[in-house]
């Protein structure tokens, strides 16, 4: 169990993704790219990203990073949200759909195309809040 | 401490005040004053919903449940009741509660408490935050001030970690919720809460409230500002419908405004003001000149800024739902409309809706009457009917002896009405209804009578009535004063009501069209879902299959249903329905059949196609109807249904399990 964004984080969750989750039973055997945006991360108020691509349902790339972009990767969709949206979503007090619906994070992409991985999204969700119990205050 | 059930001042138990408080449904009718009697001075005092009759009936039943535990600011809330009466009568004429008696057993249950026993409340970071923002007393975390918000913004079962917050400008509310957005605590605003409560038992609960953070009572928000020389109102989030109105009326000018306890900025955020008046006021950005809204990074924009982008433009397709407004409007600029000295109100009955519909879209399309509608028999029943009980009976004579199913509803100027009476076969003007609102109680207990048996059996049983010569001694016999009507109230309401029901407006047709003070009675004691929504007028097949499916999902589920209204907007190009399902709050198995009620006759309407459906409008109505109307998207096809139901189990899980 892990401190969110911290590269420990981003390790174990590799590990599961790729352990516990089946690419096609689990994650659809979908090909996609997600650039999440953590804006207000405390204790310093700093914004920060993970890129997290999948390519037919198997975990491709997963990385966190400071600031809004990775150079060099255009993910095909980015939502954005503050930290505490984030958290709640890993702490299970609301969903990514339910988010999404609330204006709790914002989508740049197409909203039908990313609810088309909805299911998948919930499972990688549901992975990594497994490994998360620790966020800044 | 002193037991529960001997709480009374006056013989109240808490058990009996909470049994009222129970059929409270959170209609904000105690937050206007609408009958002349004043407003409840604690609660226009200290703002909070705690403060006030609606928020006092919640508050009982928390502590009753022991979910709450007492603290100092109990002791203040209920002391600061007079027990000065105005909630009994304003809470009678429109759901026959009374408030005054939750405020009795409170002050009785407070004053037994043993206050070495009371939890005490810290002013945490956030707290304090908030209070710099808005002042010491504008914000609190105390649990029972927030005890009040449940069921209106808060749902029933989660932990009270909330704030409340009640901010008097723009300015405030930027800084809250950048204040929110710095701490990572979600927020979101509240006006009148009507439609959050109307939610609050169903599927929808979660999706409209707020799990845990910051609730912005706008309540305090009171700018109001008449302005006839362009006929416009500068108006505040705090502001209702019927205090705009009031205001507007003084000029001999009228507001497009939702029900009277609705906020009318909130009410333009959620659904554009959807009335019977919209097919020449206009519907969505039709309604306002400008807006001052606060984005949800706390910037304050205006739609009149030069460097803003389209503002009045929406993404289509079923995907652009939202259950969240991504913005807060502080202020509107709203349009104002002429009041005419000979406006009328003038009703045509019918038995059927496919006549009833032809009619309207008629009368639309020729731009023929200020407000329009096609009213159930039930709508009739609910709204002119002092109590339910007479409201049922009424219904009953109206759907089986009278086969009066459908009325079309025009309020207009003396030269329309003729064109409406040359239409029709037989009319129901100002006279004859002012008769049946003073009448019913009468008329209610004809039911099963000699005379409605023999009225059944007429061959057209409307035409009997309202154009033969059955009229006369119809009109005669209900008795019709504000003294036989008084009677059915409480011996000590009785004369009060004698003197509202002698006010002309109260039985004007044209007043109570604008102020909107009867709808609140389809909440009495119980809850109205009213799912719904627009469609293009031109394929009448398409809309009165529309209707048939609510009927059917209905009588699926065991409800009691009726059409609300039907009412042509924009010439009579497109019309927005409302169909009503009735159900006791109370009821967790009701309340799971309106729920699955509400999935299946959105997933139907998104197959069915070319219809905006209510989950789909809200949080519209700052755009223009030409991008959210124009055009209407097809029917779902199976891959888009299968996403539908995937993203509605990621929100609510296996729903068809339920």
């Amino acid at each position: 169990m892990v401190k969110f964004l911290s590269e420990e984080w981003i390790e174990y969750g590799k590990n599961y993704i790729l352990e516990k989750l089946d690419p096609e039973k689990d994650m659809k055997n979908i090909t996609t790219s997600l650039l999440g945006i953590i804006e207000h991360v405390p204790p310093n108020d700093i914004t920060m990203s993970f890129y997290l691509e999948l390519r037919n349902g198997k975990l491709n790339d997963f990385k966190v990073n400071t600031g809004d972009s990775f150079e060099g990767k255009e993910a095909a969709y980015v939502i954005r949200g503050n930290y505490g949206t984030y958290k709640d979503i890993l702490q299970g007090k609301i969903g990514t759909a339910m988010a999404l619906l609330k204006n709790r994070l914002q989508l740049k992409g197409s909203k039908m195309e990313a609810l088309k991985i909805i299911k998948p999204l919930d499972g990688l969700i549901e992975s990594l809040r497994k490994i998360t119990d620790e966020f800044e205050e | 401490m002193k037991q529960d059930n001997v709480l009374a001042l006056d013989k109240i138990s808490l058990e009996d005040a909470v049994a009222i408080a129970e059929k409270g449904t959170h209609c904000g009718m105690c937050r206007i004053d609408f009958l002349g009697t004043g407003l409840c001075p604690s609660g226009k005092k200290h703002g909070f919903l705690a403060y006030w009759p609606q928020g006092r009936m919640e508050l009982v039943k928390h502590l009753k449940e022991g979910r709450i535990k007492p603290t100092e600011k109990l002791i203040e809330i209920a002391n600061s009741c007079t027990l000065c009466g105005i909630c009994d009568k304003q809470c009678n004429f429109a759901t026959q509660l009374r408030p005054e008696k939750v405020a009795r057993a409170l002050k009785d249950y407070v004053n037994n408490l043993d206050k070495s026993k009371f939890q005490s409340v810290v002013e945490d970071d956030i707290l304090k935050g908030l209070r710099e923002i808005v002042g010491k007393e504008w914000a609190t975390n105390d649990p029972i001030i927030i005890a009040s918000y449940i069921r209106s913004i808060i749902p029933p079962n989660v932990e009270l970690n909330f704030y409340i917050v009640m901010p008097e400008n723009t300015e405030q509310v930027s800084k809250i919720i950048k204040f929110a957005n710095q701490k990572n605590i979600p927020f979101l605003p509240r006006s009148g809460g009507t439609a959050l409560s109307v939610a609050t038992p169903t599927v929808l609960s979660n999706a409209t409230s707020l799990e845990h953070g910051i609730v912005i009572d706008l309540l305090r928000l009171k700018k109001l500002e008449i302005h006839p020389e362009s006929s416009t109102a500068v108006v505040g989030a705090g502001i209702t419908a019927f205090e705009l109105q009031k205001e507007a009326y003084k000029y001999k000018l009228r507001a497009n405004v939702a029900e009277a306890g609705a906020h009318y900025c909130a009410n333009i955020a959620t659904t554009g003001v959807i009335t019977t008046w919209g097919n020449s006021y206009g519907c969505l950005a039709d309604n306002f000149i400008d807006l001052v809204l606060v984005d949800n990074d706390g910037n304050i924009k205006k739609h009149s800024d030069m460097d803003i982008s389209n503002p009045y433009t929406t993404e289509h397709g079923f995907t652009n739902i939202s259950l969240s407004p991504s913005y807060i409007i502080t202020e509107a600029i709203a349009k104002l409309f002429p009041v005419f000295d000979d406006e009328e109100a003038v009703l045509v009955p019918f038995d059927n809706l496919k006549d009833a519909m032809d009619m309207v879209l008629e009368l639309g399309k020729r731009g023929v009457g200020l407000s329009l509608a096609v009213l159930s028999y039930k709508y009739l029943a609910e709204f002119i009917c002092p109590t339910p009980r007479i409201a049922k009976d009424f219904e009953d004579i109206c759907k089986n002896y009278m086969k009066l199913r459908y009325v079309v509803d025009v309020i207009c100027d003396k030269d329309d009405k003729k064109i409406v009476e040359e239409m029709a076969e037989y009319t129901i003007d100002q006279s004859l209804m002012k008769t049946l609102i003073l009448g019913s109680p009468k008329l209610a207990s004809l039911k099963d009578s000699e005379f409605m048996k023999i009225l059944s059996e007429e061959e057209d049983p409307l035409r009997a009535i309202f154009a033969g010569p059955m009229r006369k001694h119809f009109e005669k016999g209900l008795d019709a004063s504000p003294e036989q009507l008084a009677k059915v109230y409480d011996k000590d309401l009785q004369d009060f009501f004698k003197k509202v029901y002698s006010k002309p407006e109260m039985t004007n047709v044209v007043w109570l069209h604008a102020f909107r003070i009867l709808p609140s009675r389809l909440m009495r004691q119980r809850m109205t879902m009213g799912p719904g929504g627009a469609i293009w007028a031109g394929d009448k097949n398409h809309i009165l299959k529309w209707v048939d499916m609510f009927a059917e999902v209905g009588n699926k589920y065991n409800l009691e249903h009726a059409l609300g209204f039907i009412s042509p907007l924009d010439n009579g190009k497109f019309i927005y329905i409302e169909y009503d399902y009735f159900y006791n709050h109370n009821d967790a198995d009701a309340a799971n059949r309106i729920s699955k009620t509400l999935l299946e006759t959105t997933e139907k309407s998104l197959v069915m196609g070319q219809i905006f459906t209510l989950i789909n409008y809200l949080f519209k109505g700052i755009y223009r109807k030409e991008h959210v109307l124009y055009p209407l998207f097809k029917g779902l096809t199976k891959e888009e249904q299968e996403v539908f139901r995937e993203v509605l189990h990621s929100v609510l899980g296996d729903y068809e399990q339920w």
